[in-house]
This record gives C-alpha cells, structure tokens and sequence, in this order.
C-alpha cells in the first residue's frame, strides 16, 4: 500500500488541499478579492481608500491579538466554529472545476453541484452555531438574519442550478447533468453556457445571489455593524474572528469561481488551442495552459467582483431583512425561474 | 415439521417474544431488575432474530412464508393465518426493533421517577409488538388487528404522565382521529373480503388487480386514509403535535420512528402489492402530492412553534412526507431513496426526541422562549443533539443527506424521464423545505442550547449515562448510515425496493407459485457523492488549519479563571442593557421569514383550531375526497 505511487498520489492531494486549489490560494486570492472591493467601492465613494493588502495587514494584525472568550460561552464550539467552517470551504474550492484543471481527474468524483449547494451551507452553518455559542443577544439577532438570508438566497440558488443541470443535460442528450466536471466537459467543447439566451437570466440571477451569500452591502442585514454590532461576530475577537473574516473572502473567491465554473467555462479551451497553435506541446505547455487559465480565473474572478460586490455596495444602502427576502423570493427567483423554464422547453 | 429453531419460525418468535415479555411484565414487573431484564430480553431477541435474517432474505432474496396452525393453501384458496416476510417487511421489522430496542435502553433511567412503571413496559412492548406484528403480517385482517393494538397502545402511552397539562386531551385527540383511522381498515377489509372472500394479502393481491369495481375502489380509499391517519400525513397532522407533546420521550420515538412507518408500510403495500396500481400516473401523483404537502405545511408548522417537541413533531411528518413522495415515484431510485430516508428519519428523529427527552428530564420544561445555554451544563447531550440536527437538516455527511440527495435526483429523473414539470416543482419544494428544517433547527440550537443560561437552569447537570448511551446509539447509526450510503443501498435499500416493485413473487411465495430470483440492480443516480472521501479532504484540511492556528497560539484566549467576580471584559455585551431582557427567544426568531407569509401563517393558525370536533371533520373530508378521487381515477 505504501508504494512510491501512492507515496506520490498522497503527497499530490496533500498539494491541492494546501496550496493549489486549497488552503494558500484561497488565502492570497480571497484577501486579495477583498482588498480589491475596498479600495474600488472607496474611489467609487470619491475616497482614497486602504491599500490593496490592508486585509492582509488586518488579518496579520487581528492574529496577533487577545482572544477573549465571553464567560457566558460554550468554548469549545466559539473556538471550532471558525477553523470548521474555513475548513468546509476550502474543500468546496476542490470541487469547482478551474476551466479544464480539476483535482479529481483520475477519481470518482466527490461531489456534484446539488451537494455542493448543501456544502455551502456549512460554513454558514458554522458561522451561526458559533456566534449563537457567545451567548450575545445581538448573536441572537444576527443568527436569525443570517438564516434568513440563507433562505431568502437558497431558492433561487436552487433553481439556477437546476436550469443549469437540465441545460446541459439537454445539449448532452442525456436529461441530465449534476456533475461538475460534466458541466465544465460540455463548455470544453461547446463554448461557455452564458452564450446561451436561454441561460442569462440565470446568470444574471447567479450574479445578484453572490453578494447575498457572501453577505455583502446591501444583503448584509445579518452583520449590519452600525445597529447590531456585527450581529454573529459581535464576541469574537483576536485570531477567531480573523479566521471569520478570511472565510468571508474565501467566500467571495468561491462564488465568483462557481459563477466561472458554470457560466463561463468555455474560455480555458481558447487557451489550449491557443498553445496548441503555437506549436508548443509536452509538459511545458500543459503547465503554461494551467497557469494561464488559472490567470484568467483569477482575473474573472476580480471582474464579477467588481461587479457584483464592489459596484453595487457603492450605489446601495442596507436592505431591512424582510425587505431582502422578498426582493430574493420575487425578483432574482423570478429571473431563474424564466431559465428554468426557457431550458424545459429547450429553447 | 419443520424443526422449532430453523429459520422460518424467526418471524413468529420476534413478535411473540415482544408480547410475551409484555405478559410477564404484567406478572413479575413489580421488581425494577426483573422488569428491565424482561423489556431489554425481549426487545433485543427480537432485533437479533430478524438480523439473522438479513443474509437469507435481504441478499438471497428469500421469501419467508409461515402458516400459524400448520394450515396452508388448498385448491388455490389460503386457510388460516400467515406471516409473509419478503426484503420490505424485514426493512420495515428491522427498523422497528432498533428504534425500540434503543427507546427500550434509554427509559431505563428516562422513567426511573415515573409512577406505574410496570404498567408503561408493558404498553411499550404491546405497542412495539402491535407494529411488529403488522409488518410481518401476511394477512389483511390481522393486520387490521395490529392496528387496533398498536393504536391503543399509543393512545395509553400519550395519556401516561396524566397529570402533565394538555396529555388527557392529546389522548382523546388521538383516541377519536385514530379509531377513524382504524375503522377506515376495518371497513375497508371487509369490503375486500366481500369481494375476494380472502384475506390472505397474497392471494388478495392476485385477485384484485385488474378486476376493479366500485366496492373496491372504495375499499382503497378506506385503506388509503385509514393507513394515513397511522402516519399522521397531512390533514391529519395536528394529532401528532399533540401527541407527541404530551407523550414520554421515549413514546415520541416509537410514535415518530416506528408507528407512522406501520402507516408508510401499509400504504407501499396497499398500492404496490394489493392494487398493483403504481403503472398509474394518477395514483402516483396522489402519492407524491400527499407527500409534497406533507412535506412543505408540516415545515412551515414547525417554524411557528415555541415547544420543544411540537416542533419535532411537525418536523417528523415533514420528513415522512419525503418519504411518501420518493416512494410515489414507482421508480427503483425513487423506492429506494423513500425507504432509506424512512430508514434515516427513525434514527435521528428518535436521536432528536430523545435529545428533548434529555432536556425535559433536567430542566422539566420544553418551552423554547424559556430555555437557553445548556451546552454549558450538558455538553454531551448537545453534541449529539447537533448531530441529529444535522442530519434531519440535510448537511453533509450526515444520514439525512445522503437519502434526501437521492430523493432530489429521483424527483428531478422522475421529471425529465415522463416530460412533467409538476415533479421539477416537487424537486423545488423538497430542497427548499430541506432549507426550513435547518432553519428549525438552528432555532432550536440557538433557543435551547446556546444562548443565555436562564437564572433557574444554573445547577442543571447532564443527564445519566444510560440515557445517552441511548442517544448515543442513535448518533453513532446517524454517522454510518451518512458515510456509507453505498453499503446501506446495497444491503438493505435496494433489496426492499426490488421486493415493493415484485408483487409477483410475493404472491408466488404464499400459493405455492414458482418464484423468479430475486433482482438485484443498484439505482444508478445521475450524480455523484462520496462522502468518505469528502470527509477525509475535510478532515485533512481541518487538521490543517488547526495545526497552524495551534502553532499560532489560537489557542492562547483570555478567560476568566476566578469564576466569581466578572472582570467586565468577559461580559456579553448587552450595550447598557439588562441581561435578562435580551434574551432572543425561540418564538418569533425567525420574523424576516414569517413577515412575509403572513397571510399564510395566519390562515394556517386559524385553520388549526385545536378542537377535535374539527379534525374529525378533516378526517372524514379527506376520505369523501379519497373516494371520490379513486373512483373516477382507478
């Protein structure tokens, strides 16, 4: 069992959960998203704004400080909520095709895009169970807006990546596809899903979903630090609560990937055919179309950013919670609901 | 004549063993060692007599027939009584002897304080026995009088803290509801009887399909509602909640985990083997629709509770409502998906009630606006509290989703394979509810387990270790049936829902047909999830980051050692508020929600009214609608 190879298998895996797609890329590109959206919503606000690493700094900083644990606390869960729920995302990272790199090439795959929808939920799961653990009544308060904003976001979550299945599994002529590198073979091949018309309601709702379940301005309701002090987090503090906010800018790079991965998946064939023409082949060049397409994954990434997060927190002011659960159920549900329905009949 | 040990007589002996330890309880209960050798005895013979069934009729396809009385079939007509047990009776046996073994293991202590313990022993066994009995039954009638034992068992055994408010009115509830029920079977099988004059279910099975007339379309109808009132599907709900509220902890596991499932099987029975009339899209559809509705008013229900066990109470019909849908999809995953999650839905219900039993022990009350931070006193109930949670919430990897993960494929395959768009709202409804539960659930973390430690719940201690050995049993069986769904499907699963979709051999078995091998095709998903190896990615990544954070001293935090005097920093802040006002209660947590269906939950809240008057009414409703549906249908 011990053989070079498998030797040689571990420590490869070992590599994606530590460094690529896990643990250090998530770090440096989820704090990178966030600084981008700060110093981009300030210029928006006519500010000068913190400089591009501050989360870096701010995280560095916030590790170094007093962790306090409220007397009233259930310890052991205020201190596990957060590694579990960083944790839990990272490994969702894993699942989420980088155009034509996925870490389970040669493995039954672990988790289609229904699972995935339920993996997401834990980290907010984590976040809740955590702040509640405080024993804060503003916890109490941001517990039941997280949850629900989850619900409010879940729906249309749901129906997109149902039209997306359905989508797919009409093109493929199987009925069917839930799995992700099946969603990413078939843009491969047949250009990206949002080239379809059928699918830009979806992706427009995809669009509106990331900044809910990232609970950005103006679906922040849950953190709304000038009423309730950050609702979940009010407690926490030191290197916990640094953990807690490098998950939300995990978080941020996850959906934006996930918005890539099943919108826009057909860019990374460009670039092998690209390499290909140039006439570079061998090892050298699957390297350089890996790199080049995790590049454009990270550019895009900064792009829906941009868009969904930093832009929209600059022309908006907090939604109230039933306010923002309505606007889910209605609007953004409506727009994946006409992809479903545009999908069914194949169009 | 068969030897007294061979394997056939194991059927029989699981039942008698259960009703004669309720006998003997009766004679020698009075001494609390004997009492509780005789209960564990006969609930763990009986769960060990049908495992060593498994080999035979789960993988060998075996089906076991026993005639009572050495009768048998002559000139083509059944005599006399039979036992049929095929791959979905054993499923259904077993199922029911683990949830009662572990609610027998956890009364020990749970009703150590109760008066007439003698007297509870023996209506649990009775109860455990009256569905065991239903399950292995082979026989119409006697089915019926299964029913009539376990129904007034149950209704005993909700009225047994009878100075508790509200369990006297939750048992007359129960008490009329329930004989609807029951007299719904019992009318129903006689019209059958007219008809086929048999009651052998197997020969029933051979005689009615096909030769439909209006006698037996109503006989359906009567069957049909009278097996829902067993399983408390929707309009019959609000008996559960009461029932369930009023009833011991370890009553509520029998009633959640094991006597709706006797509803659930009568029901795959009736349509799959009795009728045959699944080909149907019409009856399918009355399956799933009775099933969505369950599925998504019950969740709703539950969301506007403030009792502890209320809102379990909805939320177990709820889940059965998953069950009832996947199994009304007639197809092998749907099947398949239907009796894993029943499977699932005993284990962490039951893990769930007893969690609240576990509460109510302590603290002597269920009330969520009233509890809070009891995961400082009683951590370990808490875990597996949170483990229960977690599985009825359907988050990975526990139990609860790997078998709702099937019923969103089954429905969402259901939709595509026939072209109708109504099953791609049946998959909507099912992911979203799944949704509500977590939010239920988080509720309940939050309003009784953290939050703040009401004043008069200081000194609260956890509970004895008897009680969460119980539990225990349960979470642990919560994580291997979550991380092994290949092994459950294969071993347990698909043999039963290969037996629902082979009437024929069932009904070879009994008259002495030749009977086809056993099939043995896995459901094939569309999807893919391995949550093994999700784990260990998770478990590899989380060592991980705690290695490192450990290196960064994260574990290095300020508390307060002296325990008395509070230095402020280690104060919740309450922003110059006094604590006892701040409390978020349980009620009305989730206000964002429940502002915007209003409407809903008010029609809801006038709707159920609480008078039993009115849930007859529904009762008798609902078997007019059943009628009038399958005579026009069928």
């Amino acid at each position: 069992m011990f053989s070079l190879e498998f030797l040689q298998t571990a420590l490869l895996y070992l590599g994606y959960i530590l460094i690529f797609p896990g643990f250090l890329f998530c770090f440096v590109i989820g704090l990178l998203l966030c600084g981008i959206d700060r110093k981009a919503v300030a210029r928006m606000q006519k500010r000068v704004g913190p400089p591009i690493l501050q989360p870096f700094y701010d995280f560095f900083k916030l590790c170094g400080k007093e962790t306090i644990v409220p007397a009233a606390a259930s310890r052991t869960t205020f201190m596990m909520a957060p590694l579990l729920g960083l944790s839990a995302l990272v490994v969702i990272q894993l699942f989420i095709p980088v155009f034509n790199f996925r870490v389970f090439r040669n493995l039954p795959e672990v988790a289609d895009i229904i699972v995935i929808l339920y993996l997401l939920l834990i980290p907010a799961v984590s976040v809740m169970m955590g702040g509640a653990a405080s024993g804060s009544p503003y916890a109490g308060i941001g517990l039941s807006r997280e949850m629900v904003t989850v619900l409010a976001v879940e729906l249309p979550l749901v129906l997109v990546l149902l039209s997306v299945a359905k989508t797919v599994g009409n093109a493929m002529g199987t009925g069917l596809v839930f799995s992700m590198s099946g969603i990413a073979d078939y843009q491969a091949a047949h250009g990206s899903l949002i080239c379809r018309a059928s699918m830009i309601p979806a992706a427009l709702a995809m669009l509106l979903i990331i900044p809910g379940e990232t609970g950005n301005h103006p679906f922040d309701a849950a953190e709304a630090e000038t009423e309730i002090c950050e609702g979940l987090l009010a407690e926490y503090s030191g290197a916990p609560l640094g953990i807690f906010k490098l998950s939300h800018a995990v978080k941020m790079l996850t959906l934006t990937s996930l918005f890539v991965a099943l919108f826009l998946g057909g860019i990374g064939s460009g670039v092998v055919r690209l390499i290909a023409a140039i006439g570079l082949t061998g090892g050298l060049a699957s390297a350089i179309a890996l790199l080049l397409q995790v590049l454009i994954m990270v550019l895009l990434c900064i792009v829906l950013t941009l868009v969904t997060i930093s832009f929209v927190h600059a022309v908006t002011a907090r939604l109230k919670i039933e306010q923002l659960f309505k606007y889910y159920w209605t609007v953004v549900t409506g727009l994946a609901l006409i992809s479903l329905v545009l999908a069914w009949f194949g169009k | 004549m068969m030897n007294v040990l061979s394997y056939q007589h194991y059927p029989i002996y699981a039942i008698m063993l259960l009703f004669l330890g309720a006998f003997l309880i009766v004679l020698f209960g009075k001494n609390r060692i004997a009492r509780h050798c005789l209960a564990l005895l006969s609930v763990g013979g009986s769960l060990a007599l049908l495992c060593l069934l498994i080999p035979r009729v789960m993988l060998g396809g075996e089906i076991i027939t026993y005639w009572l009385g050495n009768r048998s079939v002559a000139g083509g007509f059944a005599f006399g009584i039979a036992l049929e047990v095929d791959a979905l009776s054993l499923f259904f046996g077993l199922l029911i002897a683990t949830a009662v073994f572990v609610a027998c293991v956890y009364s020990i202590k749970y009703m150590e304080h109760d008066d007439n313990i003698p007297q509870y022993y023996t209506l649990f066994l009775m109860l455990a026995g009256g569905v065991m009995g239903l399950v292995l039954s082979g026989d119409l009638f006697n089915m019926f009088i299964m029913v009539e034992i376990l129904t007034f068992a149950a209704v005993a055994l909700t009225a047994f803290r009878n100075t508790a408010r509200g369990a006297l009115e939750a048992a007359f509830k129960y008490l009329v509801v329930g004989s609807i029920g029951s007299t719904c079977i019992l009318a129903g099988t006689i019209m059958l009887y007219a008809q086929a004059h048999t009651l052998n279910f197997a020969q029933l099975s051979s005689l009615i399909p096909g030769n439909f007339n209006g006698a037996t379309r109503v006989a359906f109808a009567l069957l049909f509602v009278g097996f829902s009132t067993k399983a408390f599907l929707v309009p019959f709900h609000p008996l559960a909640a009461d029932a369930h509220g009023a009833a011991p902890a370890s009553i509520s596991v029998l009633i959640s985990g094991v006597l709706t499932k006797s509803g659930i099987y009568g029901i795959i029975r009736l349509a799959y083997f009795l009728f045959q009339s699944m080909d149907q899209a019409t009856i399918r559809w009355m399956l799933v629709i009775v099933g969505s509705v369950s599925m998504f008013v019950c969740v709703t229900m539950a969301l506007a509770q403030h009792d502890f066990k209320r809102l379990l109470a909805f939320h177990s019909i709820s889940q059965i409502g998953y069950v009832l849908t996947a199994v009304g999809l007639s197809s092998l995953l749907g099947i398949t998906a239907g009796l894993y999650h029943a499977m699932n839905h005993t284990i962490f219900k039951g893990l769930l009630f007893l969690a609240a039993g576990a509460v109510m022990h302590e603290t002597g009350t269920t009330d969520l606006n009233r509890l809070g931070g009891l995961s400082k006193r009683m951590p370990h109930t808490t875990v597996l509290f949170l483990i229960g949670a977690a599985s009825i919430s359907g988050i990975p990897p526990f139990n609860g989703f790997a078998s709702k993960w099937m019923i969103y494929q089954a429905t969402y395959q259901a939709a595509v394979d026939t072209n109708n768009i109504g099953y791609l709202l049946v998959t909507i409804v099912a992911l979203v509810t799944s949704t509500l539960t977590l939010a239920s659930f988080v509720k309940v973390s939050q309003s009784v387990f953290f939050g703040q430690l009401p004043e008069e719940y200081k000194d609260v201690k956890e509970v004895p270790f008897g009680m969460r050995l119980g539990m225990g049993m349960f979470a642990v069986l919560c994580i291997l049936t979550g991380l092994l769904p290949n092994l459950v499907t294969k071993y347990l699963t698909a043999p039963a829902a290969h037996a629902a979709q082979s009437a024929a051999r069932y009904i070879n078995s009994a008259l002495g047909g030749s009977v086809a091998p056993a099939e043995t095709a896995l459901p094939e998903a569309v999807g893919a999830w391995n949550p093994i190896n999700w784990l260990l990615l998770l478990g590899i990544a989380l060592l991980a980051l705690t290695f490192v954070a450990l290196l960064g001293k994260y574990d290095r935090v300020s508390e307060n050692a002296s325990g008395e005097k509070l230095a402020p920093k280690y104060d919740v802040f309450f922003s110059g508020e006094k604590s006892e006002y701040s409390q978020v209660g349980g009620g009305d947590l989730f206000w964002g929600f429940k502002q915007n269906w209003r409407h809903y939950f008010s029609f809801m809240h006038d709707l159920h009214s609480g008078i039993v008057n009115d849930y007859a009414l529904w009762a008798v409703v609902a078997l007019a609608l059943a009628i009038v549906f399958l005579q026009i249908v069928l």
